[in-house]
């Protein structure tokens, strides 16, 4: 008796061994034969969780989507966008990336895809991610006649620089994110040093989130490089300034964008593109959930909404999916087949 | 047997309320008295942004020479003090200068400040036992709580920059520097003191000149670890946009630059084994001198 739960847990350990190392056609385990044909298809599959928010809580979605309406069996390991993106076409692992900001390593990845190693599926966010710069909202109401980025440089006083006397602060993008140099240069462009401001460093994403928190609880200025969607966005409302002119990808590609810029030019910033990003392998095996992944996106409203309302209730990613798939069926049940939505209200 | 499998929590409403309050509370609190105490922070942020322009816009072969006069005045070794210069050269050559001399002003203002308030508590707390047991755990909390979560009400508090980064590292490096003089004073034998107590010497006088004396390369080790401790939050703190060797540091993160993180790590290395060993020496030569006198 003593050794019965020993003994069946021996078992089940060689069951799983066996099917681990079966081929992927046969359905060997009797565990697996009991799910439908699409989970044999499916199979395993891992999903990288970028570490910001509207891509986690992307990541989630898709676990619960894959995981209980087509029965894969899913993994969602950290990621960021340039490891995971390099270990997906190294590596071939992980399968997904449900949010790639595909703009800063379009050559390598296009050269990926077109050896068929990687596949673009759905563009995961449909207006794309927004850069740019951006006062807090009761500023702008205040003072509606800061339009562009001309506008408030003309007013450094109302954007006080943190550790400068009488500078006006613009708020950097995080030590070592491309958006630094872009912001940098935006900042030579404009000849903002001339205006009396200084480019405040922030460090990290933690650092320019809590500089615009505290500005915002304190009614202060506050002037700086932010995009879009996320949760501090949606959580203190901001205004995009207008760059006044048009992106001109020519000058940024070659010198906005590049740390040792000598001119760089006024230019708006580039819509960034946003796809999920699959291996080939998966688009191979995946089936009708590689279907799923090429239809899923959705706005950068749905996104601030769904985030404000994490940051309110300092939700995870999992509680934030698990939100929006209970509220918003209008919006997902457009993704997949009837048959699956069926599968995936009844899990939640 | 449900209830045994699953551990019984708060609901997640009040779980999610209890957060919101502590928040709301949090942010009032920061409304309310932000500006005060950043007003308060001023002189402190003037001492920073002062020293480092010190640091930066002194010409080169001024701070190499300051450096090596203290390293040698402290430690008395040729061998360290040509090392030090040597360090220091390196670094300018492989164009880390102003980051290192940005680095090097933080570590020298937070190291002042945690000995400004670090050796009196630590003297207090040997004073008083109550004391000791009620700052103890203050300690404990303040070495092992993860930095970020006490950068984020700092950075609402204080907004980011230098004051912020200063006070992250200050919490985080005075530990050492109060337990070691608190211990460095409680270990001085019971027999000198009854010897001090039998030449009549008064409260001060004991402390001044007897036990302060006898604790010293204690409280010397203390302060080495204090630095070496600030020296470790150099990264941590340039997340919080305080400027010098992390920033690069964090660059090479992002973009796995290997060869940009290792110089600039090694940078930090270097000062810290400056630090380390002219502390460390200065601490030794103050034992020998010690056991002279009373061996």
């Amino acid at each position: 008796m003593n050794n019965f739960p020993k003994l069946s847990l021996t078992l089940l350990a060689a069951v799983i061994a066996l099917a681990a190392c079966g081929k992927k056609e046969e359905p060997a385990a009797p565990a697996a034969a009991v799910e439908s044909a699409a989970a044999q298809a499916c199979g395993k599959v891992t999903v990288a969780n970028m570490n910001w928010q509207s891509a986690e809580v992307l990541a989630h979605i898709d676990k619960l989507i894959l995981s209980s309406g087509y029965g894969c069996e899913v993994e969602l390991v950290p990621g960021d966008t340039m490891p995971t993106l390099t270990a997906m076409m190294e590596k071939g692992r992980p399968d997904v990336a449900p949010e790639a900001w595909i703009n800063a390593v379009r050559q390598p990845l296009d050269a990926a895809v077109k050896q068929g190693r990687l596949h673009y599926a759905a563009e995961s966010l449909k207006d794309g991610g927004v850069e740019g710069w951006w006062i807090p909202k009761y500023l702008a109401d205040a003072h509606p006649e800061i339009k562009t980025i001309d506008d408030a440089l003309k007013q450094p006083k109302l954007f006080p620089a943190p550790e400068v006397k009488d500078k006006g602060g613009i708020y950097n993008c995080p030590a070592g994110w491309n958006c630094q140099l872009t912001t940098g240069n935006a900042f030579k462009a404009w000849g903002a040093a001339d205006k009396g401001f200084v480019l405040v460093n922030t460090g990290s994403a933690a650092g320019l989130d809590g500089s615009i928190a505290k500005a915002y609880e304190r009614r202060q200025g506050w002037l700086g490089y932010y995009w879009a969607p996320t949760s501090i966005l949606g959580k203190y409302q901001m205004v995009k300034l207008d760059a006044g002119v048009p992106f001109d990808k020519e000058n940024f590609d070659a010198c906005n964008s590049k740390a040792d810029c000598d001119n760089p030019v006024k230019t708006d910033w580039a819509k960034a593109v946003v796809f999920t990003v699959v291996t080939d392998r998966f688009k191979q095996a995946g089936g009708p959930a590689f279907d799923y992944l090429s239809k899923r996106n959705w706005g950068n409203d749905t996104v601030n909404q769904l985030l404000a309302w994490m940051s309110d209730n300092q939700a995870t990613g999992e509680d934030g999916a698990r939100h929006f798939l209970k509220t918003q069926p209008e919006i997902w049940t457009t993704w997949v087949s009837p048959e699956v939505a069926e599968k995936v209200k009844a899990s939640l | 047997m449900r209830t045994l499998a699953e551990f019984p929590t708060l609901g997640t409403e009040q779980l999610s309320q209890l957060r919101r309050f502590i928040d709301g509370g949090f942010r009032s609190f920061s409304r309310e008295y932000g500006e005060t105490l950043e007003r308060l922070f001023d002189p402190l942020r003037e001492f920073l942004i002062f020293s480092e322009r010190l640091m930066t816009q002194s010409p080169w072969p001024v701070v190499i020479g300051a450096i090596a006069l203290i390293a040698w005045l402290a430690s008395r070794s040729w061998k360290i003090t040509l090392g030090t210069v040597l360090t220091l050269l390196a670094i300018g050559y492989f164009g880390m200068w102003i980051d290192t001399m940005k680095t090097i002003s933080m570590i020298f203002v937070c190291t002042v400040v945690a000995l400004a308030l670090g050796l009196p508590i630590g003297i207090a707390m040997s004073r008083w036992d109550r004391l000791q047991r009620a700052i103890n755990p203050v300690l404990d909390v303040m070495q092992t709580m993860p930095s970020f979560v006490y950068l984020i009400p700092v950075v609402m508090l204080l907004g980011i920059g230098r004051v912020a980064g200063m006070i992250a590292v200050v919490v985080y490096a005075i530990p050492p520097v109060i337990r070691f003089t608190n211990l460095g004073i409680r270990l001085v034998s019971k027999d000198l003191l009854e010897a001090a107590d039998a030449f009549g010497a008064s409260m001060w006088q004991k402390m001044f000149k007897v036990q302060l004396p006898l604790a010293l390369p204690t409280i010397m080790a203390g302060i080495n670890q204090t630095i070496m401790l600030s020296l470790a939050m150099v990264v941590i703190a340039s997340m919080i946009g305080v400027q010098g060797l992390g920033q690069p540091v964090l660059k090479a993160i992002a973009n796995q630059y290997f060869t940009m993180g290792m110089f600039n790590g090694l940078a930090i290395v270097g000062i810290a084994i400056i630090f380390d060993r002219v502390s460390q020496t200065y601490g030794k030569r103050l034992q020998k001198h010690l056991e002279v006198v009373h061996g």
